[in-house]
């Protein structure tokens, strides 16, 4: 459907060949570690890519900035810090892996450059407090910018096509951008805000096919203090799904999400949804797998699902194994560090039994 | 006999030659496509008296003829001063003054990137809707009669984030006219309109819109679309507030019309650039001022008439015509 | 005002409604974000402080997603932002119930950057408070360490890779950036009129932990 109208073609953006400052995401190493993990396993081992992962950056404060507990002033000078941080390792490039920090930058980046006062002050401020001084990157890319960057040469290592091997017909998957990459800075993503490109792209450049749905752009769900307090939650999982239903006619394969957040919400609001409703949206009473790009770029390359971190979603990724014709070890899934046995998680109405027979058989 | 070079052989155009021959001057009529008439070749009907487009077209065309008008069609005008017009051909035209009438262009829809036009297939532009009453055959992509239409107001008009702060005048009349039309066709369908405010401004049109509302129950809801998405049944599924109760709405059509605005011609710059000429911000020509001397431009011996100006109906546009052709015979004479 | 969000976000609304058309928060909330703009344009100052004390402000969700529509290249939710900031600055924030939440908010992710350096952590995100986290949340609650050290070498220990221990010069300069840019104070005044707004409803000892979690837990449901 993208290749109909090719409107992204125009909303191109500078991503850098290499040499890049990796800053890690508060919610996607939570959730998602074996994403970080991913990310930087295959730019150094299978393409050879620099990337600095320094112990020193902190959170972007981001999701403190978007609960309004912290100031913009405080989030500039935290941002002039990595960039100082950025500095010091000899890097000009900046990659992270979060799209609300993403957003985050990008916004002071703009703000600074339109009220140039405010890049005084945060420079002020940041030398004030630390005694640091800083320049503005010159590449400033999400994560899934570089993958996008790099998808032809991914490809042509894949081991693994997003391709159903029984029918031989591309995967149909819903990609999910999550608002902060392109809705507030359209031209900082790659394909603007309305047909962004970035994972369709990857999806694409791997043999799966897109989805188009009618709340393809809504929010996840998120909404910051609508998640984070509990007595909000009612708009998150409204708003989940809204999207769920919305895409559920079209059968996708599976999800793929641009944002950490984005990720996990689409995961758990469908196991919660299943819990209180019954209903679930992938096949066999199953929910629709939700992968990170790092995730998927992992299985098209060949990486085990469990390394990857697979078993920490909630909807199981089996279904959608299985489909690509990826082999995996059943019984390894919920095992610890070493091969460790920890127990297993309990089922779930979305996870439809099979994970307990899959247990049982190691207990 | 002086002659004078029209540039555009659209409606004020033909009109500004046929007054200036009849005042015993020379005018020739320099047009890039293969035949005159500019846009209103695409019209079916005009607001707000329903009459045919053609009917205007072949009266004004008919005379130029009659007349024996100099014609040159297919012919592009590179650069120009107020005694010579050169055109892409290197050739150059002598003349004694200047009129030009190169008219607007049709925003394009595919720039709104939200609506999908030229992606979802029940996406269409007021021109496109012309066109299809043109060739007598309005319906569906797939062929099918649509139930439910939804014209979409200003849409490359009073948006600062395609570059078109302007109003485009005509649009407002234009969905009035064509959600009638569609009524006249389609008397079961559900017709919407989606605007912001309803600028009825000339004779008839408040009319008219009375008449749609009253006769054809056309639904009027103050509301921009904010975006449109095709559904899995193949509708299109828009997204709106109705500003008047409040509350956002959401619903399915079988038809999305966008009423495309009127922006100023990319070339207008590099012809402006040539001649020393002023532009307004919106792109258009900017006149020597808004009142007495609205047809001509900041050089003098150039002249303006229509939609080079800034967007017009037809009406305005012939009248314009007229009194652009009287100021050129007034500035040969001094 | 001088935010710059406010200049950023709002030259002049002609209330086309293309915001509310996508808001997420509108369609879930009885909430306008057009209305707002266009209170904010007024410039009326009652209506501004009726604004600054409702629970309407807190309703919006900064998805951002009516910025890239607004035919004037307005943000509405920019606008939010900069009303927030300044109804807590205000302490106007404790006179709406959804406003009072932001104690909430400060003493989790507010207190995680700066007890931690990162918003949240796993062993922040309790199954029994986040029970929508699912079962195998719980799993990875439990067995926190054996999960993560597959995937990062530092897992609460000081090194590069996830979820490590940021070290104390780091912290250290993060905390002073938060003293020199206002964020201590921002910190501090949510505290103080929660504070004091806890016990004018009757909590005799202020912004305790029983407040803290009312106001995390508690909906009237008057917002639909």
């Amino acid at each position: 459907m993208r290749a109909k109208g090719n409107s992204w073609n125009e909303y191109q953006k500078f991503i850098a060949d290499d040499d890049y400052y990796y800053g890690r995401s508060c919610i996607r190493q939570n959730f998602f570690p074996g994403s970080e993990k991913a990310f930087l396993d295959i730019m150094h081992n299978d393409l050879g890519k620099n990337f600095y992962d320094d112990p020193k950056h902190s959170s972007c404060t981001g999701i403190g900035y978007h609960s309004d507990v912290v100031p913009l002033e405080t989030t500039m000078t935290v941002v002039a810090r990595q960039f100082s941080l950025m500095n010091e390792s000899g890097l000009e490039n900046f990659t992270t892996s979060c799209i609300t920090s993403f957003g985050i930058y990008t916004e002071i980046l703009e703000t600074w450059k339109e009220f140039p006062e405010t890049e005084e002050k945060t420079r002020e401020n940041l030398y004030k407090a630390t005694g640091r001084e800083f320049t503005i990157p010159k590449c400033m890319a999400h994560t899934s910018d570089v993958m996008y960057h790099f998808r032809g040469e991914i490809g042509a290592r894949a081991k693994h096509r997003l391709i159903n091997v029984q029918t031989g017909e591309p995967l149909k998957v819903v990609d999910h951008i999550g608002c902060h990459y392109a809705k507030i800075f359209p031209k900082a993503g790659v394909g603007g805000s309305e047909f962004p490109y970035v994972l369709a792209g990857m999806v694409e450049e791997w043999g799966g096919e897109c989805v188009d749905y009618p709340e393809r752009r809504h929010c996840c769900g998120f909404g910051f203090r609508n998640y984070l307090v509990q007595a909000n939650r009612g708009y998150s999982i409204a708003n989940s799904h809204k999207k769920l239903e919305s895409m559920a006619p079209y059968k996708p394969d599976f999800i793929v999400a641009n944002c950490p957040g984005c990720s996990m919400f689409l995961d758990r609001w469908q196991y919660t949804i299943a819990e209180m409703e019954g209903t679930t949206y992938g096949e066999n009473g199953h929910g629709i797998p939700v992968l990170t790009y790092e995730e998927m770029a992992g299985l098209v390359l060949g990486y085990d699902p469990w390394a990857l971190g697979m078993q920490m979603h909630q909807v199981d990724v089996e279904p959608l194994l299985d489909k690509m014709g990826i082999e995996y070890d059943p019984a390894a899934k919920y095992l610890g560090r070493n091969g460790k046995y920890i127990g297993k998680p309990a089922s779930a109405v979305v996870n439809c039994a099979p994970v307990d027979t899959i247990y049982d058989m190691k207990q | 006999m002086k002659r004078v070079a029209i540039i555009g052989g659209g409606v004020a155009g033909m009109q500004t030659a046929l007054h200036l021959q009849a005042q015993g001057i020379d005018p020739v009529i320099i047009e890039k496509e293969s035949e005159l008439g500019g846009k209103l070749r695409g019209w079916h009907v005009l607001f707000p008296t329903f009459t045919p487009a053609q009917e205007i077209l072949i009266a004004l065309r008919s005379k130029i003829n009659q007349q024996n008008i100099e014609v040159r069609t297919s012919t592009e005008v590179k650069s120009f001063t107020s005694k010579s017009v050169t055109l892409s051909t290197g050739e150059t035209l002598a003349c004694d003054s200047v009129v030009m009438s190169t008219g607007f262009t049709l925003f394009d829809a595919r720039i709104k990137e939200e609506y999908g036009y030229g992606i979802y297939d029940n996406v269409y532009t007021s021109v496109d809707i012309e066109r299809m009453l043109n060739e007598g055959k309005v319906a569906m992509k797939d062929g099918s009669r649509p139930k439910r239409i939804a014209f979409l107001h200003c849409v490359g008009s009073r948006d600062e984030k395609v570059g078109q702060h302007h109003c485009s005048k005509v649009c407002c009349v234009t969905g009035v006219k064509q959600a009638m039309e569609m009524k006249k066709l389609f008397p079961d369908a559900d017709v919407f309109n989606f605007y912001m405010d309803i600028r009825m401004f000339g004779p008839g049109y408040e009319e008219m819109y009375r008449k749609a509302q009253i006769k054809y129950n056309i639904h009027f809801v103050r509301g921009r679309i904010s975006e449109a998405s095709e559904t899995f049944e193949g509708r299109i599924q828009i997204k709106a507030e109705d500003t008047l109760t409040g509350r956002p709405l959401r619903m399915s059509v079988d038809m999305l019309v966008l009423l495309v605005g009127m922006r100023a011609n990319d070339d207008n710059s590099s012809l402006a650039a040539s001649a020393g000429l002023l532009q307004s911000p919106s792109g258009f020509m900017q006149p020597r001022d808004l009142f007495l001397n609205n047809m001509k431009s900041n050089t003098d011996g150039i002249f303006y008439a229509g939609a080079i100006t800034s967007p017009k109906n037809i009406g305005e546009t012939l009248n314009e015509a007229t009194t652009a052709a009287d100021a050129v015979c007034q500035y040969l004479s001094e | 005002m001088k935010d710059v969000r406010m200049r950023e976000g709002l030259h002049a609304c002609m209330n086309c409604g293309v915001c509310t058309a996508v808001c997420p928060a509108a369609e879930f909330y009885e909430y306008d974000p057009r209305e707002i703009v266009n209170t904010v344009q007024t410039r009326d100052d009652d209506a501004i402080e009726a604004l600054l004390k409702s629970d309407t402000i807190w309703y919006c969700g900064e998805c951002m997603s009516c910025r890239p529509r607004c035919p004037r290249g307005n943000a509405p939710g920019y606008v939010i932002q900069s009303l927030r900031t300044l109804s807590q600055k205000l302490g106007f924030f404790v006179e709406s119930e959804k406003g009072r939440q932001q104690l909430a908010l400060k003493r989790t992710v507010g207190d995680n950057i700066l007890r931690t350096g990162y918003c949240l952590v796993p062993k922040g995100i309790d199954p029994d408070l986040h029970p929508e986290q699912g079962t195998v949340w719980r799993w990875i609650f439990d067995h926190d360490n054996d999960v993560y050290e597959q995937f990062t070498p530092c897992y609460r220990k000081e090194g590069a890779g996830a979820l490590r221990k940021i070290d104390q010069q780091s912290m250290d300069e993060l905390h002073r950036i938060f003293e020199v840019s206002g964020g201590r104070e921002m910190f501090d005044t949510i505290e103080r009129y929660s504070d004091k707004k806890a016990r004018e409803m009757g909590y005799e000892n202020g912004a305790d932990d029983e407040y803290m979690m009312d106001v995390f837990c508690k909906n009237s449901n008057e917002h639909y």
